[in-house]
C-alpha cells in the first residue's frame, strides 16, 4: 500500500483550477443552444418545438420559449435549423430561481 | 452488426437441424428464420438446444391477431442466428424455461406485456413493469389476466436467515436497483433483484417512429452502451430496409465501438478499486477514464459517443489525427494503473475466488461478454458473427477460466489492449479519401423486418425491428447485453460470498439497470 501512496504523490495534482480558471476540456462539452432571433420564424419555431425531445422549446404566439432547465443539449434543434441556432458554449446554468432559466425569444411572423 | 462477410457454407450438423423445419428453412444468410407451429415448439426447442454451440440469445413477442412468439438462437459455431416464429392462438404456450432455463426472465416479461404465459402454470416474477401498473398501463400487448406473483416468486427463508432489503436508492449516482439479500448474518444465502424501478417503456415509445427518429431514443436507452445498442438497432433496421452501409461508415462504427469498450473497462476498473477501498487506485483509473472520455469527444464530438451511428451509415466522421495523438497517452494511463493493480496483493486477494460463476451456469443462462468469457466461453460476436471490418482484422478473443472477479478483470484488461490494437488497424482502413459515410441510394424498400447485433463492452447487444409499408416501426425489440447478464449476477453472488463481496461482484459485472429496465 505505501507504493500506492508514493505513486499518488508522484502523479501529482491532475485537477484543473476551475472555476478560478476555465477548464480546457469545456470546449468539447455539449451545451444548450443559442438562437438568432432574426432567423427565427413562426414556422421554424414550431418545428423546433416539435423536434425537441425534452420539451424545452415551445412557441407562444410570436415568441419562442426556451427552458434551459429542461434542455439536455442533445443538439437536435441545431441539426434541424443550423441557420437559426448555434451552440451557446454556456454550461454554467445555476440560477437562484427556476424562472431565470426560461428565456423568451421573439420570432418573426413569417 | 450487419453481417456483410461472405456467406459461410452450412455445416452438416446445421443442415440436419434445418431439415427438421421443412424445405424452406435452408439459407446462406447470417440469419435464418423458420416458422414453427406452437404444437411443435417444445420439440423444436429441445432439438435446437441440443445443437452443438447453440445458445438462446433472446425471446420476445409481437402483438397482432394472435401474438407472435420469437426465439433467437445464436448458433455461434455455424456463424448464424436462427429465429423461430410461432403464432400463439390462446393464452398459453409450452414452457420454454423447462427446457432452456435462460428463457425464464423473458417468460415473465412477456406475461406482463402480452398477457400470455407458459402452460406449466409456474409462478412468474415481476421483472418489467412496476407494481402499480394496472390494466390501462401502456403495454406492447394486452394486460395479463392477473398480476405476477407478488414482486418475486414465493420463497422460504428458513433457519436463522433473514432478508436484508437494500435499495432502490443507493449511494451517490448509482442507478435505482433493489437488492433482496437473504443472509444468516454475514454469508449470503440468496439474493434477488427488482429491476423495474427504472422502466421507461422505450420499446412502447418506439412504435410509430421511423428508424432514424427512433435511433435517438435507442442511443439513450443505456447511455454507457450508446454505440453498441445503436449499431445493433441500426443493423436491424438496415436488414429490414435492405440497406448496406459503406465500408468507411462501418470502420467509423467499429472505432467508436472499441472506444466505448475502452472507457467502460476503465470505468469498471475504477469501480473495482472503489469497491475494494483502494482509493488511490480508483483515482488512477478515473484519471484514465476522464482522458478516454476526452478522446471520445475529440474524435467523435461527444464524450459518450452519442450521435455517431446513423441508419445506413454514420453521422460523425472520426478525427483520426486526434485519435492518433490522444489515444496512446490515455490508454497508457489505464495500462499503468492496471499494471500497478495487478501487482497489489491486497487488491488481488479481494478479487480472487470472489463471485465465482461456472462455465456451465454461463452456458445454461445464455450469458454474454466478459462475464461469459471469464468462465471459459470464447463467445464474442466480433469473432463468431463478424461484420466488416472485424472479419478483416482478426480478433484474439480474451478468455479466462476461473470465473471469478479476478478472471473478469483480466479479461477486461486484455480486451482493452486488443481494442487499442484494433483501433490502430481499423483507423487505417477508415482513412480512405472520397469514401462515403452513408449509402448513395436510399432504402430499396420500406417494409420488412430484420435482426441486428453488435459486441458492446458488456457483450452481445441485439435488436429486432419490424417496419410497416410506410417505413414506421410496428415492433422494436431492444436486447442490450445487460438483459442477459443480470440473470447470472445472483448465481455469482451466492457462491459462498459475504455481504462486502457484493459491490465487488457488481463492479466486475459492470452492468446497467437502464439496459435491462427499458
Amino acid at each position: 500500500m505505501p507504493l500506492w501512496t508514493l505513486r499518488g504523490l508522484r502523479r501529482g495534482v491532475v485537477t484543473t483550477r476551475y472555476p478560478a480558471r476555465p477548464d480546457p476540456s469545456a470546449g468539447l462539452l455539449p451545451t444548450p443552444p443559442a438562437f438568432r432571433p432574426g432567423a427565427l420564424t413562426r414556422d421554424l419555431a414550431e418545428r423546433l418545438a416539435t423536434v425537441c425531445p425534452s420539451r424545452a422549446l415551445a412557441r407562444d404566439g410570436d415568441v419562442l420559449v426556451f427552458d434551459a432547465g429542461a434542455c439536455t443539449a442533445c443538439g437536435r434543434c441545431r441539426a434541424e435549423a443550423p441557420e437559426a441556432t448555434a451552440s451557446s458554449g454556456e454550461f454554467e446554468l445555476a440560477a437562484t430561481a427556476r424562472a431565470h432559466l426560461i428565456k423568451r425569444i421573439p420570432v418573426r411572423p413569417a | 452488426m450487419t453481417a456483410i462477410q461472405p456467406s459461410v457454407a452450412s455445416r452438416p450438423g446445421l443442415n440436419d437441424l434445418l431439415t427438421g423445419f421443412g424445405p424452406d428453412a435452408a439459407g446462406d444468410g447470417p440469419v435464418i428464420t423458420v416458422r414453427v407451429p406452437v404444437a411443435g415448439l417444445e420439440a423444436a426447442v429441445r432439438r435446437i438446444a441440443a445443437h452443438p454451440g447453440a445458445r438462446l440469445a433472446d425471446v420476445f413477442a409481437s402483438a397482432g391477431g394472435p401474438v407472435t412468439l420469437r426465439l433467437v438462437w445464436g448458433l455461434d459455431a455455424d456463424r448464424r442466428y436462427l429465429i423461430t416464429e410461432s403464432l400463439i392462438d390462446g393464452d398459453s404456450y409450452p414452457s420454454l424455461s423447462a427446457i432452456a432455463p435462460a428463457a425464464f426472465a423473458e417468460e415473465c416479461e412477456i406475461y406482463e406485456q402480452f398477457g400470455i404465459r407458459p402452460a406449466d402454470g409456474r409462478p412468474l416474477n415481476r421483472v418489467a413493469l412496476p407494481p402499480g401498473a394496472g390494466p390501462d398501463w401502456p403495454r406492447l400487448g394486452r394486460a395479463p389476466a392477473g398480476p405476477p406473483a407478488g414482486v418475486h416468486a414465493p420463497h422460504h427463508v428458513g433457519g436463522h436467515a433473514f432478508e436484508f432489503p437494500f435499495g432502490p436508492v443507493r449511494q451517490v449516482a448509482v442507478e435505482s436497483l433493489y437488492y433482496g439479500l437473504v443472509t444468516s448474518g454475514e454469508e449470503l444465502v440468496d439474493l434477488y433483484l427488482f429491476t423495474w424501478h427504472k422502466h421507461r417503456g422505450v420499446e412502447w415509445r418506439l412504435r410509430g417512429l421511423t428508424p432514424r427518429d427512433a435511433l435517438f431514443q435507442v442511443e439513450r436507452t443505456e447511455g454507457l452502451g450508446a454505440v453498441g445498442n445503436a449499431w445493433a438497432f441500426a443493423a436491424a433496421a438496415e436488414a429490414a430496409l435492405g440497406l448496406q452501409p459503406p465500408p468507411r461508415a462501418m470502420a467509423a462504427r467499429a472505432i467508436a465501438l472499441e472506444l466505448e469498450r475502452l472507457y467502460n473497462h476503465a470505468a469498471a476498473t475504477a469501480a473495482l478499486c472503489q469497491s475494494t477501498g483502494l482509493v488511490i487506485g480508483q483515482a488512477a483509473a478515473e484519471i484514465a477514464l476522464e482522458r478516454l472520455l476526452r478522446v471520445n469527444a475529440a474524435v467523435f464530438g461527444h464524450r459518450y459517443l452519442f450521435g455517431v451511428v446513423d441508419i445506413g451509415g454514420t453521422r460523425a466522421e472520426p478525427d483520426l489525427a486526434a485519435l492518433r495523438s490522444d489515444l496512446p497517452g490515455a490508454y497508457g494511463e489505464l495500462k499503468r494503473a492496471a499494471d500497478a493493480l495487478m501487482s497489489t496483493n491486497s487488491f488481488l486477494d479481494r478479487l480472487e475466488a470472489t463471485g465465482i460463476l461456472a462455465e456451465e451456469a454461463a452456458r445454461r443462462l445464455g450469458l454474454v461478454g466478459p462475464v461469459a468469457r471469464a468462465t471459459g466461453l470464447a463467445a464474442d460476436t466480433r469473432a463468431d458473427h463478424p461484420a466488416w471490418p472485424y472479419g478483416e482484422f482478426p480478433l484474439a478473443v480474451a478468455v479466462a477460466d476461473t470465473g471469478d472477479v479476478l478472471a473478469r478483470f483480466r479479461v477486461m484488461l486484455t480486451e482493452a489492449a486488443e481494442s487499442v490494437r484494433l483501433i490502430g488497424e481499423i483507423g487505417g482502413a477508415a482513412a480512405g479519401p472520397g469514401l462515403a459515410l452513408s449509402p448513395a441510394a436510399g432504402p430499396g424498400r420500406l417494409a420488412g423486418s430484420g435482426l441486428g447485433w453488435a459486441e458492446s463492452s458488456r457483450g452481445e447487444s441485439m435488436a429486432w425491428v419490424a417496419l410497416d409499408g410506410s417505413g414506421r416501426i410496428t415492433r422494436a425489440r431492444l436486447r442490450p447485453a445487460a438483459v442477459r447478464n443480470w440473470r447470472g449476477f445472483d448465481d455469482a453472488c451466492r457462491s459462498q460470498n459475504v455481504f462486502t463481496d457484493i459491490p465487488i461482484i457488481e463492479a466486475s459485472f459492470w452492468l446497467t439497470v437502464a439496459g435491462t429496465s427499458r
